[in-house]
């Protein structure tokens, strides 16, 4: 199995891109993605999409019409933009907090995997310890308590750079969430990445780079760092959904994204409160949220069957 | 195996020692206090309420005073919000409920999930299997926030069945089902993962070639290896249980270790909230012993290295 890769050379990236292609399932749910980032990013920035914070309480809980395609909430506000501007803060604590996870673990696994031995043992074991902490009430607690530090720097950052506080705040305020998830995230990327790295290291390219007399941070990040990135690039696509869930059930349960913040956890709460009397508030965001992660998952696994044949067993 | 438990044990107490120890001070950190109520308390009123609690001290001696409440005469001291009552009492009404809640719901999760999983790997790539995988493909991404008030309201309004509150027994199917739910997804995706590779191995062939029966090589040759990612994700699992109750129990109002927990994040609480998390905490470790204990007696490979 392994030789053919090292004689295509660079055409591995091309064979997986060709298997990705061929699979139907993860190429929709690409269009899919693409579709929701148009959507939730570039549409609000034009006109067609209403303020999804102005009120008009002469229109509460009005259904579907094509003034507003969604119907309006209980206080009157759009909800088609409502879900499009939740979607961005979803998407963005999604992601944001995604990379933090990936440069923590990728840093962490790369280190630990390639100086080996005793710091390895310790560094594997310290991983271990946390991986048996319950992780989601150390987000909680650990999102809480910095806050009040990351409200210093929304002061900071309006009183250095002049900018207004209505475009600063809403996206520094997210800021307790990505540290928080991203900071306790890391661990299976760090594990996947370290057993990865060993595995490379004791291939001859390294042997031979090594003997030619390189740096150790040249072989790194020269020479394992990228052979691990389809690893990689796998194992985040399929962390997106995971961390965007973990935000949602903390902004359901009022710990996560906060007022004037809404993300989709936000607004399927709000839904489900009011389900009763309009169930269009509960459906669309839920939609809208379950079919993301959905083609998120689908795009994760075809990425893996495409990136790494091996691990794909059916 | 007695060398494994140990192990497993003292890496078990590290475990809630580092975890206490982050809670701790996290929990300084935070801002607010508990006495910051509707009404605004006089600053000497608030002076004698810290004193009254040792709040006032340096946060080295409140961490010693802690440890040594819990490990003199196991007192996790008293609620900041909820007057006159020990966080111990709390935890002591609290536990049962979300036992019960978790176990049934890992019940659920288990019997729904396994043999899923091993239906879809039984089936691969038929029908059976695409629909059941699409389905755990469902479960895994309908958050339980959205299948709890689902739940409330299709099912709510069946006879006996109850949408909040913890008065009879029968309160607790809506919330279990909810919780086992999300987990029946995951199993039975791993079921079928572990079951497809078993299937794939030599000794299945050469006992179809034997002539053993469906019924024999699904059961008796293949679950036992085939359980093992299934076994092994039952400590996550179990995690996954905790995350699920606090967005169950306050789906309905269960009164449960989740319900205060958030509860006490919202008030800060500080004592419950460090009483809850060393609960949770030597729930998981515990937890994860008995898997780690599991895979053992499943996997006696691992039995014969002395290490897991």
């Amino acid at each position: 199995m392994k030789t053919p890769q090292y004689q295509q050379g660079n055409s591995l990236w091309k064979d997986a891109q060709k298997r990705l292609f061929r699979n139907k399932a993860a190429m929709m749910a690409l269009y899919f993605l693409i579709a929701m980032f148009v959507a939730c990013f570039v549409l609000p920035l034009f006109p067609i999409i209403d303020n999804p914070n102005t009120t008009n309480l002469d229109n509460i809980a009005a259904p579907c019409s094509m003034q507003h395609p969604f119907g309006t909430d209980q206080l009157g506000r759009d909800l088609l933009a409502r879900v499009l501007y939740g979607g961005r803060i979803s998407l963005l604590v999604g992601l944001v907090a995604t990379i933090v996870a990936l440069v923590i673990g990728l840093i962490y696994g790369l280190i630990s995997g390639y100086i080996g031995g005793r710091t390895d043992a310790l560094m594997m074991r310290t991983v271990d310890v946390l991986f048996a902490l319950p992780f989601i009430v150390l987000v909680i607690v650990f999102s809480l308590s910095i806050e009040q530090p990351s409200r210093e720097l929304t002061e900071w950052v309006i009183s250095t750079t002049g900018w207004s506080r209505e475009s600063v705040a809403p996206i520094l305020g997210l800021v307790p969430l990505f540290i928080a998830i991203g900071a306790l995230g890391w661990l299976t990327l760090a594990r996947i990445v370290r057993t990865q790295t060993q595995e490379i290291k004791s291939q001859e390219y390294i042997q031979a780079a090594r003997s030619l007399g390189l740096s150790h941070i040249r072989i790194l990040f020269r020479h394992i760092a990228p052979n691990l990135m389809g690893t990689v690039v796998v194992y985040t696509t399929l962390a997106v959904p995971g961390i965007m869930l973990t935000e949602s059930t903390l902004s359901f349960i009022g710990l996560g994204v906060k007022a004037p913040n809404s993300s989709w956890g936000t607004l399927i709460k709000e839904g489900a409160d009011r389900m009763e009397v309009t169930p269009e508030l509960l459906l669309f965001p839920t939609l809208f949220f379950c079919l993301t992660l959905l083609a998120l998952n689908f795009l994760g696994d075809g990425l893996r069957d495409a990136i790494d044949p091996k691990s794909a067993k059916d | 195996m007695i060398k494994l438990l140990l192990r497993r044990l003292a890496q078990g107490v590290i475990v809630i020692f580092v975890l206490k120890t982050i809670t701790f001070f996290l929990v300084r950190m935070l801002p607010g206090n508990p006495f910051l109520g509707e009404r605004k308390l006089p600053q000497h009123v608030m002076d004698q309420l810290n004193n009254l609690y040792g709040l006032d001290q340096s946060a080295i001696v409140q961490y010693y005073n802690y440890w040594k409440g819990i490990l003199t005469n196991g007192d996790f001291g008293p609620s900041l919000v909820r007057e006159g009552l020990q966080v111990s009492t709390i935890i002591a009404e609290a536990f049962p409920v979300s036992l019960a809640l978790g176990i049934c719901g890992m019940f659920i999760a288990i019997i729904l999930g396994i043999p899923a999983g091993m239906l879809s790997a039984y089936y691969r790539n038929r029908w059976p299997d695409t629909i059941l995988m699409l389905l755990a493909m469902l479960g895994i991404c309908i958050p339980a926030f959205v299948i709890g008030p689902l739940f409330g309201k299709t099912l709510g309004n069946m006879p006996g069945l109850s949408v909040a509150g913890w008065d009879n027994p029968l309160c607790i199917v809506l919330p279990a089902l909810t919780l086992g739910l999300i987990n029946a997804a995951y199993l039975a995706r791993l079921t079928r993962g572990g079951m497809l590779e078993v299937l794939a191995q030599d000794f299945i062939r050469t006992a179809k070639a034997k002539g053993a029966g469906t019924f024999r090589i699904l059961f008796i040759h293949a679950l036992r290896s085939g359980l093992l990612p299934a076994v092994s994700y039952l400590g996550p699992a179990f995690a996954a249980l905790i995350t699920g109750s606090f967005v169950v129990e306050t789906c309905f109002q269960v009164p449960g270790m989740g319900l205060h927990f958030v509860n006490a994040t919202t008030d800060r609480d500080y004592f419950l909230i460090q009483g809850l998390v060393l609960c949770y905490g030597i729930l998981i470790v515990l937890a994860n012993l008995i898997v780690d204990l599991a895979l053992v007696a499943l996997n006696p490979r691992l039995r014969a290295q002395g290490t897991a």
